[in-house]
């Protein structure tokens, strides 16, 4: 168990880091979306490598974000039940739920889009419009991104399997509703114009 | 196995897979996967279907609708972290303290300002439970109406223009965002005007449970209340001008205007000097994840849609609809809203527009296809903003409506939760008197659009 849960540490920082530069792009997209805004009311003019590199940019944040986004529980659920499941049970609706609904799901995209990617490699595929970008790296980043959510499922099927036998403590469940109160009422208390004055 | 009842196996499949509670992306792509896998078992469906999943994924990301969504969260993320939401609620509030329910009125406006900003609902009730309804509790507010009115006014960022909820709804429906927005301002002002009128009424009826704000408790007074309200108010006030304005005489697609106004955020937030590095991350952190886990929703979505709609699905529902429910138009959507109302109490609003408005929608094109002969799209985004209305009780029909969660979490512990409860219940009315006005008068919505 210690070796699992060494390997599903190094996927967990692996993530971590993969966020912290796609995060980035956020900045990145919003300055280039802006500044396409602006130059083509100031000059009347667009370019379709500018235009497309914005939702090129979207998919990677969205791709790219998905397995951290898993690693922080911050995929939405339907919590009517699941919120009154008694902690060990919760543990086996995520182990069961990667399994099986999780993994196969990612497996399935993965496979299906191999061949599709491999065709748009091999014609060096375009964007079919006028002075557009390569897409074949954007449609590269599909399997990749896939790989990486995979990589992450198997990292929280360790950590729940180690939770069940014993090797890894429970966290306490805290929704995702709770954990923002908490972010958010930080950041209120610092900005309130209150405290400022006292 | 015949190929009729793949259709309900599926649906009462769906609704197994989610009620266990893993995350919906993944339970949709299951569902839609093992029903895939069942029905070329049968031969009901090719293995084609399979080479379509990039297809759809790919639209997915190509999708310059969506592309609004990370830019607005970006832009209301980057204002509320620099204290706009504080500023302004301590601004308005010493601005109407003077008058009989003046901290009322000032969540209200502060709400629906918010809302214009791409508030989020959890953001603008934490910040209004704990920088106005301590005020409110101090100088004699009756507990019920300050957290109505606090709850309420939060949920105000679900349906006033550029908000979250009209982007993924025009999109589900297959019309423009920009559209979507015109028609919801209007709508979304009555509401926060009859947010208003149920302020005065109390302050008629019961003036005690509204008092104005004693002397000492206004400290900006004279030049210094106003220089504060041109500082504080001017900017936000100007950027929402800009960014609404621009969309809605069309000079700027909605993508546009969120990336303006999410870049204008940053401006304003750095002239105040508040825009640490801390808050940058922050907020580029919440926005990726917001459009991540959305943008799976959606994916999961494609791919439970496209085997529904192999076996038939879509036509099965749309059936359905049809016998069940009553041939009148206005009541066929009186019970759709109805039945929202109902899925709002367990789903939220994410879930509903990904999974129940595309099973709903071909019966819904069919009733408006038959109102709006010359275009039924006009139809569809009188549908989606009363859907929207309908949607934001979510939020606020107790026990379960997070509005009234986030405020209870930051409320003082003397504030009785049944109060929370009850304070909701004035405003959870006026959302339904609001969609029924809007059910049966379409030209507030129809009448703004291009």
């Amino acid at each position: 168990m210690r070796f699992l849960l060494g390997i599903s540490r190094a996927i967990d920082a692996l993530s971590l880091n993969i966020n912290k530069a796609v995060i980035w792009l956020v900045l990145l997209s919003t300055l280039v979306s802006a500044g396409n805004a602006l130059v083509r009311y100031a000059l009347h003019s667009s370019s379709n490598a500018w235009l497309e590199l914005q939702w090129i940019m979207f998919g990677a944040i969205f791709l790219l974000g998905a397995s951290y986004t898993l690693m922080k529980n911050g995929h939405v659920r339907v919590d009517v039940l699941y919120s009154k499941y008694p902690p060990r049970v919760k543990l086996w609706v995520d182990l069961l739920g990667t399994l099986f609904f999780l993994i196969p799901t990612a497996v399935v995209i993965f496979l299906t889009s191999l061949p599709w990617v491999a065709n748009s490699i091999s014609t060096r595929e375009m964007s079919p419009d006028a002075g557009g970008l390569p897409y074949w790296p954007i449609k590269l980043l599909i399997p990749v991104a896939l790989v990486l959510l995979i990589l992450q499922a198997i990292s929280e099927v360790i950590k729940r399997l180690a939770m069940l036998t014993g090797h890894l403590d429970i966290p306490e469940y805290v929704t995702e509703e709770e954990a923002e109160v908490q972010e958010v009422k930080a950041i209120v208390v610092q900005n309130d114009p209150k405290e400022d004055k006292q | 196995m015949s190929f009729e009842v793949m259709a309900p196996l599926m649906f009462v499949g769906l609704i197994v897979f989610l009620l266990l509670g893993y995350p919906v992306a993944f339970s949709l792509g299951a569902v839609g996967l093992l029903f895939g896998w069942i029905g070329m078992h049968y031969d009901f469906i090719q293995p084609v279907f399979l080479q379509n999943i990039p297809l759809r994924i790919f639209d997915t990301l190509k999708n310059q609708t969506l592309l609004a969504i990370p830019f607005f969260t970006f832009m209301g993320l980057i204002l509320e972290r620099s204290g706009m939401a504080e500023d302004l609620l301590d601004t308005v509030g010493q601005l109407f303290g003077r008058l009989r329910g003046g901290i009322a009125y000032a969540v209200i406006l502060v709400g629906a300002l918010l809302g214009a900003t791409t508030g989020v609902v959890a953001a603008s009730v934490i910040a209004m439970g704990l920088i106005s309804l301590p005020v409110m509790l101090r100088y004699g507010y009756s507990p019920r109406v300050a957290s109505g009115v606090i709850a309420a006014s939060g949920t105000l960022a679900q349906i006033v223009p550029p908000s979250l909820v009209l982007i993924v709804m025009a999109d589900q429906l297959g019309v423009s965002v920009g559209d979507m927005y015109r028609g919801a301002l209007v709508p979304s002002l009555i509401l926060t005007g009859l947010y208003l009128v149920y302020v005065v009424v109390v302050s008629l009826i019961n003036p005690k449970a509204v008092p104005s704000l004693p002397e000492e408790a206004r400290t900006y007074r004279g030049a210094r209340l106003v220089k504060r309200v041109l500082t504080v108010m001017i900017p936000p006030l100007v950027l929402i001008f800009l960014v609404l304005g621009t969309i809605f005489i069309g000079v700027a697609t909605p993508t546009e205007g969120g990336a303006m106004g999410a870049a204008g955020a940053l401006v304003l937030a750095a002239l105040r000097r508040r825009l640490s590095l801390k808050v940058l991350l922050q907020a580029m952190e919440s926005t990726a994840r917001l459009t991540s886990f959305v943008a799976f929703i959606l994916v999961g979505s494609r791919i439970f849609s496209l085997v529904f709609v192999g076996v038939d699905g879509d036509r099965w529902v749309e059936n359905l609809l049809k016998t069940a429910l009553p041939d009148n138009p206005i009541a066929f959507l009186l019970v759709i809203n109805v039945l929202v109302f109902l899925i709002a109490f367990f789903l939220d609003y994410f879930e509903i527009a990904f999974i129940i408005i595309p099973l709903i929608l071909p019966a819904v094109t069919g009733i408006m296809e038959g109102l709006y002969p010359q275009d039924y799209k006009i139809g569809l985004y009188w549908f989606g903003v009363m859907l929207g209305v309908n949607l934001q009780t979510s939020f606020m029909h107790p026990p379960f409506g997070f509005a009234l969660f986030f405020l209870r979490s930051v409320a003082p512990p003397s504030l009785k939760t049944s109060d929370i409860y009850w304070g909701a219940v004035p405003f959870v009315i006026i959302q339904v008197i609001m969609t029924l006005v809007l059910l049966f008068n379409p030209w507030l919505v129809t009448n703004w659009l291009k």
